[in-house]
């Protein structure tokens, strides 16, 4: 059966429909106090743990989007972002812990330091190609996170080490509410970017450089200012919420700011909502960081999975994702949108022709 | 711009080896405005090397290349593009994820400095090229639904929209049947009938009869003959690289038959 427009756009207004309501709670059920939920029984955004899983949503929104401008526009598979997210972590966070600076002021230079670190590493990493940029880049975002933890000066730690950097908590009303909204507004901005980049000469310059290197080269995109241009984009929107996040977390260590899964996730929410596409990498972010809390066993709707232990559950919950990735590769490499909007299917006709076209 | 102005394209003795191999050695010729010139050569004569040369995707091992009497030698590929340098490859590197006009449009939206438009005038000339090379029709279509002959249309048209002053055509007409090189050719024409000159490798003879108005002969990386088409495809030396010496030798005592 093939689908057709009128189908297609049939379903494109029911998500557009949807989507704008469940966003719009989103961002207004937090503003209902917490007592008045209550006794209303709408549990949902104005409970606490939800609170904080939202805030990690637009967290995860922007970290997604961020990677798709260099992993789903200009295809690089940068799998070390989270050096970014680190680096903007620490960058305001050692502003404020030693320094004493202001959040406000401290938080600008969050995205500038990135940006001046991945325009530094960017020009010798983005002349690899392929796996070589994969595991070059990954390799940086190792090695990020365990300078940071392990520079020392005078025998002192300099970033804090292994005990962490801990900020003085952000005095403001409603602190949960103010970071909530700083985190969605840091993810309206990467979606716009994203927008802008894709309507631009910049955009069509760096899926040029996707699709065939050294046909753009030759029709005159300067390909090495467009990669490291993108990366240092993306670096600066990822360093950006690790800047907010380490005001917001308060405390910050190799762990909370340098996690490997991180990356792993940023790829897989924007594969699963599609790469390259404006909305794409958010509605895989909500999509995942759902699931992975469901899983995680976190979500007041939870589940007993059969067999195994409460211990084993976050071992069990990777292993679901691992299975997830796999599919989401084999059955959506477009992602979520496109294959919602009724262009595919399961069947193994459809299994073929997504394995032939994401093999060239 | 007067006739004894420099020529658009000097290549003075270019050479460039991979590893021991001189693929091309020593190549000199000349290319002025408005031509159109053909290079043919037997396989492995270096002909595709000497057209990644001139873009900038190979770095020369020695001598020159002036553009308009400047060197471009040692120059990105993306500066000798903006210079007016265009191309097509001989297997074709379609911008898959994008339709035909999107694919035209990024040529208009980089390439030389004619070009470089905003995007909304990058679709216009992009249009305006696409009805140029006849794949107006086919516009909105993905690359995937193009037949072969269609795909080597909008790789000229992809360079032709970087509005280049010269144009590098490697192999357009491979692969295609007479018909559709009798369209090939005539698309050739109307887009160097527009102020381009042309710099084409071809294999098909009838190409480089029908449409150079000089020829040069490459065999193992050196230029091997130079001029007007028919009489370089007469040439004793040319026929011994492309045939064979045995060919060459029967040819000598019995003079009725067939050139290549």
């Amino acid at each position: 059966m093939i689908a057709t427009p009128d189908a297609n756009a049939r379903w494109r207004r029911m998500f557009l429909i949807l989507g704008g309501i469940l966003v719009a709670y989103a961002l207004l059920a937090p503003l209902t106090s917490l007592e008045a939920a209550q006794s209303a029984n709408v549990p949902l955004l104005a409970d606490r743990l939800w609170f904080r899983i939202a805030t990690y949503i637009a967290m995860f929104i922007v970290l997604a989007s961020a990677w798709n401008i260099i992993g789903g526009i200009a295809g690089y598979a940068a799998f070390g972002n989270v050096a970014f997210f680190g680096i903007g972590a620490y960058t305001t966070g050692m502003l404020i812990a030693k320094a004493k600076w202001p959040f406000l002021a401290a938080l600008p230079l969050a995205p500038v330091v990135a940006a001046a670190f991945a325009a530094v590493v960017g020009l010798p990493l983005l002349r690899l190609r392929g796996h070589y940029f994969a595991v070059a880049s990954l390799g940086v975002g190792v090695a990020v996170g365990e300078l940071v933890q392990n520079i020392d000066y005078a025998g002192q730690p300099v970033f804090g080490g292994a005990t962490g950097l801990f900020l003085p908590i952000y005095s403001i009303e409603n602190r949960g509410l103010f970071f909530f909204y700083l985190m969605v507004l840091a993810a309206a901005l990467a979606v716009a970017v994203t927008w802008l980049v894709l309507r631009s000469r910049f955009g069509y310059g760096l899926i040029a450089i996707r699709e065939n290197e050294e046909a753009a080269a030759v029709i005159g995109v300067n390909t090495t200012a467009y990669k490291v241009a993108a990366f240092t984009l993306a670096a600066a929107l990822t360093g950006l919420t690790g800047g907010i996040f380490s005001q917001w977390n308060v405390f910050i260590n190799q762990d909370n700011t340098f996690p490997i899964e991180y990356n792993v996730q940023m790829i897989l929410m924007a594969l699963l909502g599609g790469t390259g596409t404006v909305f794409g990498p958010a509605a895989g972010a909500v999509l995942l960081q759902l699931l992975i809390q469901f899983l995680g066993g976190t979500l007041p709707i939870s589940f007993e999975i059969p067999f195994v232990s409460e211990n084993a559950r976050p071992i069990v919950a990777q292993v679901i994702l691992g299975v997830l990735l796999v599919v989401v590769v084999l059955f959506v490499p477009r992602g979520v949108i496109e294959f919602f909007g009724g262009r595919a299917r399961f069947s193994l006709a459809y299994l073929r022709r997504s394995l032939r076209e994401t093999s060239l | 711009m007067s006739a004894t102005a420099a020529p658009q394209l000097e290549l003075r003795s270019v050479t460039k080896r991979f590893g021991g191999v001189a693929a091309v050695d020593g190549v000199t010729f000349e290319v002025r405005e408005g031509e159109i010139v053909g290079i043919i050569g037997p396989n492995g004569a270096g002909k595709t090397t000497l057209l990644n040369c001139i873009s900038g995707i190979h770095r020369l091992d020695g001598g020159d290349i002036r553009w308009r009497g400047d060197s471009i030698s040692g120059m990105p590929p993306h500066r000798i593009a903006r210079l007016g340098i265009g191309r097509t490859f001989q297997i074709v590197r379609p911008f898959g994820s994008m339709t035909v006009r999107e694919n035209a449009a990024v040529g208009a939206l980089f390439g030389s400095a004619d070009a470089r438009r905003r995007p909304r005038e990058a679709f216009e000339l992009a249009d305006h090229v696409l009805e140029l090379v006849g794949l107006e029709a086919k516009a909105r279509h993905p690359v995937s639904a193009l037949t072969i002959p269609d795909r080597k249309r909008l790789e000229v048209a992809r360079a032709v929209a970087t509005r280049p002053r010269l144009l590098l055509l490697d192999e357009v007409m491979a692969g295609l049947n007479n018909v559709e090189i009798d369209a090939a050719l005539e698309m050739v024409e109307t887009v160097h009938a527009t102020g381009v000159t042309v710099l084409l490798i071809e294999h098909v003879m009838r190409v480089i009869v029908g449409v150079c108005r000089r020829a040069i002969v490459l065999d193992f990386g050196q230029v091997l003959a130079e001029g007007e088409p028919e009489s370089v495809l007469r040439d004793e030396r040319v026929i011994q690289a492309y045939l064979g010496e045995r060919y060459a030798k029967r040819r000598r005592t019995d003079p009725g038959r067939d050139g290549p």
